[in-house]
C-alpha cells in the first residue's frame, strides 16, 4: 500500500464540511454540472417547456463529446510534443 | 401553464435573485420556474458538498475567519479596497448571483474558518486546495452565473409581456 492509498483510507468525510473524497474519479463531476448548464440553458431558450427534456439531453450529448474530443485531442498534443521535445 | 399578468421588470428581477425562478413564477412561467430553481439551487448545494462550505470564500476574510486589515491604517480592506479584495476572490462574483442563500453560506464559512478555543492552530473547516474543492467552487459559481442568466430572461419576457399588453 502506498502512503497516499492509507491517507485516502484514514480520510474521515464530513458532509458540507470536508472535500468529497472522489480523489480518483473527479472527472465524473463534470457530467452533473454539465446538464445543469443544459438543462437551464433549454429552459430560457425553448418556449415550451414540454421540449426541455429532449433538448437538454441532446445539448449534454453535445457537450460531454466534445469535451471527450478536446481531451483526447490535447492529450495527443502532448504525446507529440513529449515525443519530439523528451 | 403560463398566464400574462403584468410585472415591473425590476420587482421580476429582484425576486429571481432572492429565489432562482421566483421571477417567472411571477410571471406565470410556473414550469419554467420550478425547474430553474430545483436545477440551480441543486447545483449549489452539491458544489457545497463536494467542495465543503469553505468552498463560499468571502472577500475581506482571511483563512482564519478574521477581517483584512491595511497594515498602515488598521481599516478593513474590504472597505479600503472593495475592488482589489473582491477580484482577490472572484469566484465570489458567481456564487452570491444565486441568491441570499450565498449571504447565509458565507456567514457559516466565516465561523467554521475561527480557530478553536482549546487549539489555535485548528479550524472546524479547514480550506481545501484539492481538485475537487476547485470543482465544487466551479459548481457554485456556474450555479450563480446561471441565476444571473434566468433573471435577465425573465426580466426581459416581463417587458416584453408589458408591451404587449400596453394600450397602443
Amino acid at each position: 500500500m502506498t502512503p497516499m492509498t492509507l491517507l485516502a483510507q484514514a480520510y474521515v468525510y464530513h458532509p458540507f464540511l470536508d472535500p468529497l473524497p472522489v480523489w480518483n474519479v473527479w472527472y465524473l463531476l463534470l457530467v452533473p454540472l454539465c446538464a445543469g448548464v443544459s438543462i437551464v440553458w433549454k429552459s430560457i431558450k425553448c418556449e415550451s417547456m414540454r421540449k426541455v427534456p429532449s433538448q437538454s439531453a441532446g445539448l449534454l450529448f453535445w457537450i460531454l463529446l466534445t469535451m471527450i474530443l478536446a481531451a483526447a485531442g490535447l492529450a495527443a498534443l502532448v504525446r507529440l510534443i513529449e515525443h519530439f521535445i523528451g | 401553464m403560463s398566464d400574462t399578468r403584468p410585472q415591473s421588470p425590476a420587482l421580476v428581477a429582484v425576486a429571481g435573485w432572492i429565489l432562482p425562478g421566483l421571477g417567472y413564477w411571477l410571471i406565470g412561467h410556473r414550469a419554467r420556474a420550478v425547474t430553474v430553481c430545483i436545477t440551480i439551487l441543486s447545483l449549489f448545494t452539491l458544489g457545497l458538498l463536494v467542495a465543503g462550505i469553505r468552498s463560499v470564500d468571502v472577500p475581506g476574510y482571511n483563512d482564519d475567519g478574521k477581517l483584512t486589515l491595511v497594515p498602515s491604517t488598521d481599516q478593513p480592506a474590504i472597505t479600503a479596497h472593495p475592488i482589489s479584495e473582491i477580484l482577490n476572490k472572484p469566484w465570489y462574483i458567481g456564487q452570491i448571483l444565486a441568491g441570499p442563500i450565498t449571504i447565509l453560506c458565507s456567514d457559516y464559512s466565516i465561523n467554521l474558518s475561527k480557530p478553536l478555543p482549546d487549539n489555535p492552530d485548528v479550524s472546524p473547516a479547514a480550506k481545501a486546495h484539492v481538485r475537487v474543492a476547485e470543482i465544487g467552487t466551479l459548481y457554485s459559481a456556474v450555479a450563480g452565473m446561471l441565476n444571473l442568466l434566468v433573471i435577465i430572461d425573465a426580466a426581459h419576457r416581463a417587458n416584453r409581456s408589458n408591451s404587449e399588453k400596453a394600450p397602443a
